[in-house]
């Protein structure tokens, strides 16, 4: 299985639309992106989190891959699923942390089929992957400046 | 259903990239995952804007770029 991206987007009406839906589809049908599970979530003001209903003329399954992986069901977690806010370790993360309470959020896994391919050739070159970053706003706009400058 | 979340790890897309890379203390590193509010639009533009004309500079002082060059994407910029 190809990396998969944890996108968590904030709705004032939780549901992906069905423009985003079918850009999705087209990805998967182009094997770059596949959307594995989508779950639509509310956190109310006291921080507790509730699965939202299903997305209309979606699969009856859909959303349980997603609770299962970023939660436990109320009852069912134990310590350790608790985040320490105070903890050192800046790689662990959780839902409570990026989601507002008295919010609405779709939470979508997406796996990136196109990646699995280039992770092995870096594999395969003895490459070491030292940083993965997106380039901000205006660092995008200096370089397509330059593109289109260089006719690229 | 209440779902109580779960403690993840972060990982790269082509590997374990060390997230932040060391470069933010941990309170740094807090602070990005809990912005204080959605950006105003004509400040962030503006910021965008100054963002741009420094990386501008910068490559016409390392000399990544011509003057003329400077000149005219700093003038795409500010259009």
């Amino acid at each position: 299985m190809g990396p998969v991206q944890v996108l968590v987007v904030g709705f004032d009406r939780p549901t992906f639309s069905g423009e985003v839906l079918a850009e999705l589809t087209r990805l998967r049908e182009a094997g770059i992106v596949r959307l594995v599970d989508l779950l639509l979530l509310s956190r109310a003001e006291d921080g507790t989190f509730e699965t939202l209903a299903k997305p209309a003329g979606a699969n009856a399954d859909i959303g349980g891959l997603a609770a299962a992986v970023l939660g436990w069901p109320e009852g069912e977690a134990n310590a350790e699923s608790v985040l320490d806010s105070s903890s050192d370790d800046l790689t662990a993360w959780s839902l409570a942390d990026v989601v507002p309470p008295g919010s609405a959020v779709a939470v979508a896994l997406i796996e990136h089929i196109w990646a699995t391919p280039l992770t092995e050739a870096i594999q395969r070159a003895g490459g070491n992957p030292l940083e993965e970053t997106w380039l901000a706003p205006g660092d995008l706009e200096v370089l397509e400046a330059l593109i289109i400058h260089r006719g690229r | 259903m209440r779902l109580v979340p779960r403690q993840l790890q972060r990982a790269g897309m082509t590997g374990n990239v060390p997230y932040y890379g060391g470069r933010f203390s941990p309170a740094q590193a807090y602070a990005a995952a809990h912005p204080s509010g959605p950006p105003v639009p004509p400040t962030t533009r503006a910021r965008s804007h100054a963002d741009t004309l420094a990386a501008l500079q910068h490559l016409l002082d390392n000399g990544v770029i011509t003057t003329p060059e400077y000149a005219e994407m700093r003038a795409r910029v500010v259009a």
